[in-house]
């Protein structure tokens, strides 16, 4: 009987410690750090476009919208690789709204990349400082998310997005 | 001169001297808690290395925001609550004490109740 009294502090702790790294190991990738902006509001932004300094986008101008925000710039490899894809998302879905934010990068530049490999965004805001990119919670370039039509983040993607991606992870909320 | 005028061109240079060194303060005095705050912050594009350590871009950005928030008037609790919001708690080293947290806290203790129980009933158990 003693034993079992001696033996139950052991198998409390034992359970709590088992408990404790399931918990711990479920769902924890080191390489996706998690979103803090999932399932929140649209962070506040304010930005002029890329080709005309007077024309402004707001927060407030994406209401209503379902909008995939991507940040990108002339400099980032990996940009251009999923860049192909934004031409396939906006014929596949014309009525959902691509915001590009252009991030710390030359206009000059900027404008030539869209140029030549194209320009498949509704709206190119600039991000010249980063804090765009900042309120967003932007690790590194690419990164998109989707918002849904009350202005809330519904998706966040690191990385160039790949075909794979698009088919199982953003079209089904789409 | 005039001992008046003296006095006047000496009270001037003394005025400035003290407002050359508050604001020469003031700026080593941000540096400085940007320096202890950013090395509680985690670098999230580095491995295991505080923004403060870091150099890269995300690091560079966050020391930057982090300086403009305390020129701003903003507290350490305001900062960290800015980049918890944007970040998650993972930008800490040291996770905030809150009710999502508490297990962490609170879990030592319990381990030391328990090892303290596991004792005593072994030694009354030697004694008898």
């Amino acid at each position: 009987m003693n034993r079992i009294i001696i033996l139950i502090p052991l198998i409390i702790l034992l359970t709590i410690c088992i408990f404790s790294l399931i918990y711990l190991l479920s769902d924890k990738d080191p390489n996706k750090p998690p979103s803090a902006l999932l399932n929140k509001n649209v962070p506040v932004f304010e930005s002029s476009s890329l080709y005309n300094d007077k024309e402004i986008i707001k927060t407030i101008n994406i209401k209503n919208k379902k909008t995939l925000i991507n940040f990108f710039a002339s400099w980032c490899s990996p940009c251009k690789i999923e860049h192909p894809l934004f031409f396939e998302i906006r014929e596949k879905y014309p009525d959902l709204y691509l915001l590009g934010f252009n991030h710390k990068d030359l206009a000059s530049a900027a404008k030539k990349y869209l140029k030549d490999d194209g320009n498949p965004y509704d709206f190119v805001g600039v991000d010249s400082d980063g804090l765009i990119a900042l309120e967003f919670g932007v690790f590194g370039l690419p990164e998109s998310y989707l918002i849904n039509e009350d202005g809330k983040i519904i998706y966040k993607f690191m990385g160039p997005i790949t075909k794979d991606v698009l088919k199982n992870e953003i079209e089904p909320l789409l | 001169m005039k001992l008046s005028h003296f006095f006047r061109i000496l009270r001037t240079i003394i005025l400035f001297f003290i407002c050359f060194t508050f604001k020469t303060y003031a700026v080593e005095n941000i540096d400085e808690r940007v320096k202890n705050l950013t090395l509680e912050l985690r670098c999230m594009t580095c491995q295991n290395q505080s923004i403060y350590d870091s150099d890269a871009e995300f690091s560079n950005d966050i020391k930057k925001i982090v300086k403009l928030k305390f020129q701003e008037g903003k507290s350490e609790h305001d900062i960290k609550k800015f980049l918890v919001e944007r970040y998650g708690e993972y930008i800490l080293f040291r996770p905030l004490m809150n009710y999502n947290n508490i297990f962490l806290w609170v879990f030592p203790f319990i381990l030391l109740i328990i090892g303290l129980f596991f004792i005593i009933i072994k030694t009354k158990g030697k004694k008898a």
